[in-house]
């Protein structure tokens, strides 16, 4: 833990709140950048991300997190109440780190962008504040508000920034994933109504969590269904997969990182947070078909990696592959795998920046992200070069890397349950995953980088990373070498949370 | 003397439960007068809007204080008639306040016009309060028989004519079908008055006279609030009306057959829920699958219509579809989120009809490709239209959302218990997210697409007044729900008794 090197114990008044102010009204200072004054849209998102990066990481050294819950009646009408409540425990600190430090890098990364700059930072520090809120929340009013608000800043953001076909993927992403929130919003009726206690209908988390133990096997079994559906079509899993490639290979580099590395957690933190905690004994009932869509979402997105000719694209479905480890650990039910499912949702968030960093720059240096028509470039551009050799190798679980203990982890927690069930043969899918994702991470360093020098493009423009993007590409691997070679220091928040959760998982 | 309900009753002593009709039609009768006098469109809606203000004070000052009285058994003023009043008063304030500067409706007699608004708006008011079958009646048909009037005073376009054409014929014959349900029900039940209608039936058993009663109800009223497959005139009469009055029809007329289905509905079957062999659960079931059928069809037309009046029009069959919802859930709770949806959808779909007026008086047409750019040329608009969109489609934290979260949680559990209607609510929040595709296409013309013209609108002062207003409310009560909520649950008790 951060607060064994150093604790910091002095307790800023409203920090949780301010983690969603600040990004506010840094959206809205920098939307009056306009006109004139465009040029400075960056340094104004620049200082705001900042400040919300530095609060998020006092937040890592602080010992005691549950001095900083907060807690306000919001709607008390006609049998319903809805609070304001924040706070943050051993789940969602990870989440609410890394979304501080990817928005905030995201933002440095983009520095260059020239298109209407203001609408660009206003809309990723809007998104932010959707993020934040959606892992913080106490109450599930305010977090299904949260979960809203982060769609329509990426609406935006694909539509306006995106490549090509951006509209389509936009609404695309839109549809999808507003028609999996209102599955779940049935969901959070069922769990908040059928929890109510006195005639009271309260949404926080706390009093849905206190009366849930009356719910009976059969309302467990199809509420998890709904929300479990609601949550999973944001991991993705397929075969409601569809709307994540094309989200990302519109999307600007910005909303690409935004999108992989916190926004698809949102997913996963949805399933633990609410289907495992609330619904235990769904949660029983389920385990069977979340550990096939699992192997599924893991097999099917290394498979189709390879068949992948954009590098934006296969890094895309790469992502499915790696949350379909997530699932598989998450489908354990067990302290190892809770653990490790949070820790490869913090590990894929900080890979998959850099992954679609270096897609992204692949693609402004060389103008092409297309697989075939590059060749040899290690020569030309070997800052990018490095980084992105880098990222894959991380990506395919080095040892010494964050991404090593993720998937060791979790290979680990599923070894047990393979074994409970009888079922060892599961494992090896866990195996042949690996195996495809490190051949076609290989494969495609081999084709893009190695190699002779491709004549099928014109080179005379290539430039290799500028210093924004090597400042930003290299903070996410210092993050990822710190954490691969201490992933105690992380781990160490997720213990206290798993395993009381594995305990009321293993009780029923 | 306290500013409060004392000094209605000070002023209208026993006809106080009426003050704010009578205000209104005091209004209506001067309206013509004061524009002879005048010749000016400025003193006639000044008078208009001091008119409606002096009513909305009334019954502000009655509902905040509680009042409660009953007038001569036809019209009882209580919670539930205090709320309904004043989303009419509201409708009404927002057409006088655009209609004295759109291009729709200048060639229009503006005293006239007025006070045929006023009237009609005292129609709708007299069925709030209505406790008797009669009155109720008499409610409807003022406020059609001036609703087909102003349809039909747009005259510089033909589609008006026709519209008002249909209008008359489609109302006509819902009326019809409305008076024989009452006349039958009346044959039933000895008594035109409610309460006493549901004592007279709670202890009879069911007969087919009072089944044939409820049904040819559900279609008088059916057309009226356009539930499909009553709903075939909405589309065309609101296309064809002017702007200001399309907004009149689309969120205040419609909501007079809310009021009525709940006030004859609710009241009997509340009271003969005790008895069984009531056939209740039939007609809940009609009603649910009424509105399954409704917000289903309004929202899957809707995706076609290249038209925004048409569109809105589509939308607002679909939301009639979720309001029914209360009539098939039937709980205190269920009525409370309708009329709280019903106060919501004022200020959004309200608000889109007034920027949709504003357009076309600045010469922009109707169709969804005209909004090409908006953005550009309107930044304050197309944010707006953006707002009112997103919240009829029920992304949070605008108003729609907060008001269909509490209508569809209404379907799923009452009072602890699961109901049977959670396959409602799948189908209301999967009708949902289908309207979001629509009002999607609209919001993607006005910012991403391009337009042929970059030219700078300037709307009207009255109408981004009355869009200012829209907006604040739509931004209010997403988050502060209970500013009017807990006024609809009053009103909700009060029908449950």
């Amino acid at each position: 833990m951060f607060s064994d090197i150093f604790a910091f114990t002095y307790e800023i008044p409203y920090l949780l709140t301010l983690l969603l102010i600040i990004p506010l009204v840094g959206a809205i200072a920098t939307l009056a950048m306009g006109g004139k004054r465009q040029k400075n849209a960056k340094y104004v998102a620049g200082v705001f991300s900042f400040v919300t990066m530095v609060l998020s990481v006092i937040l890592m050294f602080t010992p005691d997190l549950s001095v900083y819950s907060e807690s306000y009646t919001w709607i008390e009408t006609a049998g319903v109440k809805m609070s304001y409540i924040l706070s943050v425990d051993g789940l969602s600190i990870l989440m609410v780190f890394l979304t501080g430090v990817l928005v905030f890098l995201s933002t440095v990364f983009s520095a260059r962008e020239s298109d209407k700059p203001h609408y660009f930072f206003a809309l990723i520090l809007a998104m932010e504040v959707g993020l934040m809120g959606v892992y913080m929340a106490g109450d599930y009013f305010l977090f299904y508000i949260m979960w809203e608000v982060t769609l329509i800043p990426m609406y935006f953001l694909i539509s306006w920034f995106g490549g090509p076909r951006r509209h389509y993927a936009a609404i695309k992403f839109f549809i999808y994933t507003h028609v999996a929130s209102v599955v779940m919003l049935i969901g959070i009726f069922a769990i908040v109504f059928g929890a109510a206690t006195g005639g009271i209908a309260d949404f926080s988390f706390e009093a849905v969590l206190a009366g849930s133990a009356a719910f009976g096997s059969t309302f467990q079994v199809l509420v998890f269904g709904l929300l479990f559906f609601g949550f999973a079509v944001k991991m993705p899993i397929v075969p409601f997969h569809t709307w994540l490639p094309d989200a990302h290979t519109e999307a600007p580099t910005a909303g690409s990182v935004l999108l992989a590395g916190v926004m698809l957690k949102m997913g996963s933190y949805g399933i633990i947070r609410v289907c495992l905690e609330v619904l235990p004994e769904g949660a029983q009932y389920w385990q069977p078909i979340m550990v096939f869509i699992g192997i599924l979402a893991m097999i099917y997105g290394a498979y189709a990696c390879i068949a992948q000719k954009d590098l934006k694209k296969m890094v895309a479905f790469s992502s499915i592959s790696h949350m379909g480890m997530v699932m598989i650990a998450m489908a354990c039910l067990s302290d190892i795998g809770i653990q490790f499912a949070i820790f490869q949702m913090f590990a894929h968030g900080l890979i998959s920046a850099v992954l679609f960093m270096v897609a992204g720059a692949t693609g402004h240096s060389v103008g092409t992200r297309e697989i075939p028509l590059l060749g040899g470039l290690a020569g030309k551009l070997p800052l990018l070069a490095a980084f992105m050799m880098f990222g894959f190798l991380a990506s395919l679980g080095l040892p010494g890397l964050v991404g090593f203990w993720a998937e060791f982890g979790i290979i680990f927690g599923f070894y047990d349950y393979a074994v409970s069930v009888d079922m060892l043969w599961l494992v090896i899918f866990c195996l042949l995953s690996l195996l495809l994702t490190a051949g076609y991470y290989l494969w495609a360093m081999q084709r893009t980088m190695f190699g002779r020098l491709t004549t099928k493009i014109d080179l005379s423009h290539i430039h290799d990373l500028s210093r924004p993007e090597v400042i930003a590409l290299g903070a996410v691997c210092a993050l990822i070498a710190l954490f691969g070679l201490w992933p105690d220091l992380a781990l160490s928040y997720l213990e206290g949370y798993s395993s009381s959760l594995a305990l009321t998982l293993g009780v029923i | 003397m306290m500013f409060d309900s004392s000094i209605v009753t000070t002023i209208f002593a026993e006809f106080s439960p009426l003050a704010p009709m009578i205000v209104m039609i005091i209004g209506a009768l001067v309206m013509p007068a004061v524009f002879f006098a005048t010749k000016r469109k400025s003193a006639v809606a000044a008078v208009m809007i001091a008119v409606i203000a002096i009513s909305m004070l009334f019954n502000v000052l009655m509902m905040v204080d509680g009042y409660q009285a009953d007038y001569a058994g036809l019209f009882a003023y209580d919670a539930f008639a205090g709320v309904m009043i004043l989303l009419f008063q509201i409708v009404a304030f927002f057409t006088a306040l655009v209609s004295v500067s759109s291009s729709e409706t200048t060639r229009m007699h503006y005293g006239a016009f007025n006070a045929l608004l006023l009237a009609a708006t005292t129609g709708m008011m007299f069925v709030a309060t209505a406790s008797d079958l009669i009155t109720i009646f008499l409610g409807i048909e003022l406020a059609s028989i001036t609703s087909y009037v102003l349809v039909a005073m747009k005259r510089s376009d033909p589609r008006a004519a026709e519209a008002a054409v249909k209008y008359v014929i489609f109302g006509g014959l819902s009326t019809a079908l409305t008076l024989y349900g009452l006349s039958m029900l009346y044959g039933v039940a000895g008594t035109t008055n409610i309460e006493d209608i549901a004592i007279a039936l709670s202890t009879q058993d069911f007969s087919w006279a009072f089944g044939i009663a409820m049904i040819t109800m559900i279609a008088g009223f059916g057309f009226k609030i356009a539930a499909v497959p009553f709903h075939a005139w909405a589309p065309d009469v609101y296309e064809g009306a002017a702007t200001p009055v399309t907004m009149f029809l689309g969120t205040g007329s419609k909501k007079v057959g809310f009021v009525a289905l709940f006030k004859i509905f609710l009241v009997i079957f509340v009271a003969a829920s005790s008895t069984a062999a009531f056939a209740t659960e039939e007609l809940q079931y009609i009603f649910a699958i009424i509105a399954a059928i409704t917000m289903t069809v309004g929202n899957v037309v809707a995706i076609s219509q290249n038209n925004i009046k048409r569109m809105l029009a589509y939308s607002s069959i679909a939301q009639a579809g979720y309001i029914l919802i209360v009539m098939a859930v039937m709980s205190e709770y269920a009525l409370a989120s309708g009329m709280f949806h019903m106060f919501t959808h004022v200020f959004m779909k309200g608000g889109a009809f007034l920027i949709v007026g504003a357009l076309i008086t600045v010469g922009i047409g109707e169709k969804i490709s005209d909004y090409q750019g908006l953005a550009k040329r309107a930044p304050f608009i197309a944010f707006a239209m953006t707002l009112f969109l997103f919240s009829l489609a029920g992304i949070p934290p605008l108003a729609g959302f907060t008001s269909k979260l509490f209508l569809f949680s209404s379907a799923i559990y009452d009072g602890g218990v699961m109901t049977q209607w959670v396959w409602l609510a799948f189908v209301a929040v999967l009708n949902s997210a289908i309207s979001l595709y629509y009002y999607t296409r609209v919001v993607k013309a006005m910012y991403i697409e391009k337009g042929a013209n970059a030219e700078r609108i300037k709307i009207p002062k009255t109408f981004t007044a009355a869009i200012v207003t829209c907006v604040v409310f739509v931004i209010i009560l997403g988050l502060f729900p209970q500013l009017i909520m807990d006024f609809c649950a009053d009103a909700a008790a009060v029908l449950f008794g």
